[in-house]
């Protein structure tokens, strides 16, 4: 047992020192998809660490209470029994609140304007992130607000008409953050989007025009943070309770759509991971036939042959799974910071055991999923056959043999090619049809109506939409980059598995510039189906994953990204291609000789 | 079966192709190699003496026919159990050597020892051995790119006796080599004859015979000849197309066989 682990051990080092490129492209394939994966798990939690550490850190109430139809003293009056109701073991405020207009930087939007002590409260003390705390005169934004707005410390605003200077920005867990700061309309129990501000105590009463148009807000600590229904039903029905988690729940929905790309993304990522992963190994596989019939013909049986092959790629997948890992949590941060409304940021820790558990087992899952056929068709694969290093006879079809016979010469090259190993021309045309979807899918998100949150008369950037564009983005950036990887790998696959019979070919009078043109032909091919499938299939996902009335491209749109994919595709190909042709044909003979 | 028979077969066929344009590559050959001997197989390419030796080696099954290896009937083998046999019984050189590039040359000797379950230890100091005994010990570190043709065929040879396996079958091994290196290899050959092992050459190399017991001709899949050599105790007497048995095997082993 420990010379045959010894053995599979050896194998594997030696090859992956053998082939360090290839184990570099399998390592970036299987960790792309594995990162963006972590991504969309980072994102599920974007809200929810950062919201607790910000509630600790501000000593957040567990549940805040408002008066909604009422003001001033009547307010006041609905709110006095709460601080001695059952259960209640904590209160501050209750604090002044007015639902005003703020004009900053050219733009007027509702504001929820809290009058504060300038002492701490025993429960809600606001941390202050940029500034100071509030002071008679000014007002201190909450910092995803501030920058939404644009507005800094220094500035001068107008509250309802009312100049005031900006003396800070502070994160609070006792309001959802921007744009979810809870702007009730006068009069109403209806809250529209908006950000919240908090002023001296003192100035509060001038801005609203009078203390009985001031609403009032009050907050509780419980004995049993978990029962604040009970506490909803002791207390008054006219009265509003806002539960802490019904506040963390509010802003993690902020990155919803985002967390729904990045899910999304990273499936089709692990589907062009797998292609990727595939097509890699297929070649890999093809290059060890010798390897592996010598293997055979000295003892191996099926099981330790595909026991030395797989070993391979699961230790690739392991370690592209850390990679990913690690990629896909010190990314998070730049897609899924949770703003100015929080404390701490996501990647600030490491990653949950389930994300990284299930991150392994995703790499695992590529990997193997990639490497079994090839490896269980190896193990399989005859004795004599695979010392030989014969590729199986393409299935003569009559059609396509007479079909090629028509071609020119370049075309009919990359027929052949293909049809000596249908699998690459298969992966190919996945390769190709994810990309395409993926781009067709980016290309619907683009022409929508970029969402600005309207909050008063003014619009400002909608951080749901923000988010859910760098996510695109990033799974945009990172597909490119692996159907690069996929081009450029499967041509060079072909030139390596091609190179003897175009060799042979240009005995018989093909110019390098044909073989040239038929190794890229071989890619273009399978690609010619992948784009007209995947445009399709492109607006069908996005389709899926949206709501309300959808705008299409014009048609001149997709018919240039259609070609831009293909040409795409010609140019990557063309460099491995041109690369081989270059190398003499006598040379070529003589390599390739059995 | 005769207890001191290494390889028999009986009827032996393999086919390539269908109807019109099937190929009878072996051809109801019966042959009898007894233990010890070394037998050279020689035709014109083409004639079925590679795939005779895979059916011998169990890398490929007959279309029709029994192969016997030693006791065992290999044709009805399982592929494992074929694998098993390969790893204990048989041992193969071939004409491209097929050494592992990325293995040095006594990581390639040991390959079998290690399949087989042996200890590294073990394998390595066998390894070893064998590598002194083809005269290659110095260049056990070296990778097969590091090595001439000759030597490199030299390391097939050790890796081939690793296993100190029943029979060695030797598939073109001076093929690939020039003048120089094929008398080394004739050297080596000679040397395992005179220890008893049992060997069995497939070659257009005329020379080979001056290290053989018995010569058999091959054309179109059957046996043409089939003759002793200097030195040979046994003849075949075919029986029928493709007859090469060797009668009187048992008495007639010139070699000690395995060990």
């Amino acid at each position: 047992m420990a010379g045959r682990l010894l053995l599979v051990c050896r194998l594997l080092v030696r090859d992956l020192r053998r082939r360090p490129t290839e184990t570099v492209l399998l390592l970036a394939a299987i960790a792309a998809a594995t990162g963006t994966l972590t991504l969309g798990l980072a994102l599920n939690g974007i809200a929810d660490r950062p919201y607790q550490r910000t509630r600790a850190a501000t000593a957040g109430p567990d549940v805040v209470v408002e008066p909604p139809e009422v003001t001033g003293t009547q307010a006041l009056t609905a709110l006095a029994p709460l601080t001695t109701a059952p259960g209640v073991t904590g209160h501050s405020g209750p604090y002044p609140v007015a639902y005003l207009m703020l004009t900053a930087r050219g733009k007027t939007v509702h504001a929820v304007v809290e009058g504060r002590d300038r002492a701490p409260a025993t429960l809600d003390r606001p941390a202050v992130t940029g500034g100071t705390w509030v002071r008679p005169g000014g007002v201190v934004f909450e910092r995803a607000f501030a920058d939404a707005l644009g507005v800094h410390t220094g500035d001068t605003v107008s509250v309802d008409g009312h100049s005031l200077r900006v003396d800070g920005t502070a994160v609070t867990a006792a309001r959802a953050a921007y744009p979810r700061a809870g702007w009730r309309v006068p009069g109403t129990p209806f809250t529209d989007p908006g950000g919240l501000v908090w002023v001296d105590r003192g100035d509060i009463a001038a801005l609203a025009g009078g203390s009985q148009s001031l609403s009032y807000t009050l907050n509780v600590k419980l004995a049993d943070p978990a029962a604040h229904d009970a506490f909803g039903a002791v207390s008054s029905a006219a009265l509003n309770t806002r539960s802490w988690q019904f506040i963390a729940e509010e802003d993690s929905a902020l990155a919803k759509q985002a967390r729904k790309t990045m899910l999304i993304g990273s499936w089709l990522l692990a589907a062009l991971a797998v292609a990727s992963v595939a097509g890699i190994v297929a070649g890999r596989v093809i290059g060890q036939r010798r390897r592996l019939g010598l293997l055979k013909a000295v003892g191996a049986g099926p099981a330790m042959v595909a026991a030395v092959h797989l070993a391979e790629y699961l230790v690739i997948g392991l370690a592209a799974a850390g990679i990913g890992l690690a990629a896909g949590w010190l990314a998070a941060p730049l897609l899924a910071s949770p703003g100015g409304g929080f404390l701490g940021s996501v990647g600030a820790h490491p990653p949950a055991l389930r994300t990284v558990v299930a991150a392994t087992c995703f790499a695992l899952v590529i990997a193997a999923a990639a490497a079994l056929a090839p490896v269980v068709r190896a193990a399989i694969t005859d004795t004599v056959h695979a010392l030989a290093d014969a590729a199986s006879p393409p299935r003569r079809r009559g059609g396509r043999v007479r079909l090629s016979r028509r071609l020119p010469t370049a075309l009919l090259i990359g027929v052949r090619i293909n049809a000596r190993r249908p699998r690459r021309a298969r992966l190919a045309m996945v390769n190709t049809l994810i990309t395409t979807t993926t781009l067709a899918a980016a290309l619907m998100f683009q022409v929508q109506n970029r969402q600005e949150t309207h909050i008063g008369p003014s619009e400002l950037v909608n951080p749901d939409d923000e988010r859910s564009y760098h996510a695109m983005l990033i799974v945009i950036v990172v597909l490119c980059v692996l159907a690069l990887i996929n081009a450029v790998v499967s041509t060079w696959s072909a030139v390596l598995d091609a190179r003897h019979p175009l060799a042979v070919a240009r005995t018989l009078g093909a110019t390098p510039g044909q073989a040239t043109a038929g190794l890229s032909a071989a890619q273009l091919l399978p690609a010619v189906p992948g784009v007209a499938a995947g445009i399709p299939a492109g607006i069908v996902l996005f389709l899926a994953a949206s709501a309300g009335q959808i705008r299409y491209p014009p048609g001149v749109w997709w018919l240039a990204t259609a070609l831009g994919i293909l040409l795409a595709v010609a140019a990557l190909t063309a460099v491995p291609a041109i690369a081989a042709a270059r190398r003499p044909v006598a040379d070529t003979l003589r390599s390739t000789a059995s | 079966m005769t207890g001191s028979m290494v390889l028999r077969t009986r009827g032996l066929t393999r086919q390539y192709g269908r109807d019109s344009g099937l190929v009878r590559a072996v051809d109801e050959i019966d042959l009898d190699v007894p233990a010890g001997q070394a037998l050279a197989i020689m035709g014109p390419s083409g004639c079925g003496k590679s795939t005779l030796l895979h059916l011998l080696g169990g890398l490929q099954r007959p279309t029709d026919g029994q192969v016997w290896l030693a006791d065992h009937r290999i044709d009805t083998m399982s592929e494992r159990a074929l694998a098993r046999l390969r790893r204990d019984s048989v041992g193969f050189v071939f004409q491209s050597f097929h050494l592992m590039d990325e293995l040095t040359a006594v990581e390639n000797v040991e390959l079998a020892a290690l399949l087989a379950g042996q200890s590294p230890r073990r394998a390595r100091k066998r390894a070893m051995y064998l590598l002194d005994r083809v005269g290659l010990a110095d260049r056990a570190r070296h990778l097969p790119a590091e090595l001439s043709g000759g030597q490199r065929q030299r390391v097939a040879i050790a890796r081939a006796l690793s296993n100190d396996p029943l029979v060695v079958l030797a598939d073109e091994p001076t093929g690939n080599l020039d003048s120089a290196a094929t008398v080394e290899v004739l050297r080596l050959f000679d040397e395992i004859r005179a220890a008893g092992q049992t060997l069995v050459v497939v070659t257009h190399d005329a020379r080979i015979a001056a290290v053989a017991d018995r010569m058999i001709s091959m054309r179109d899949g059957a046996f043409a000849d089939d003759s002793p050599l200097a030195g040979a105790g046994m003849a075949g007497t075919g029986s029928g197309r493709g007859s090469g048995t060797a009668a009187g095997a048992a008495a007639g082993t010139v070699y000690g066989g395995r060990r």
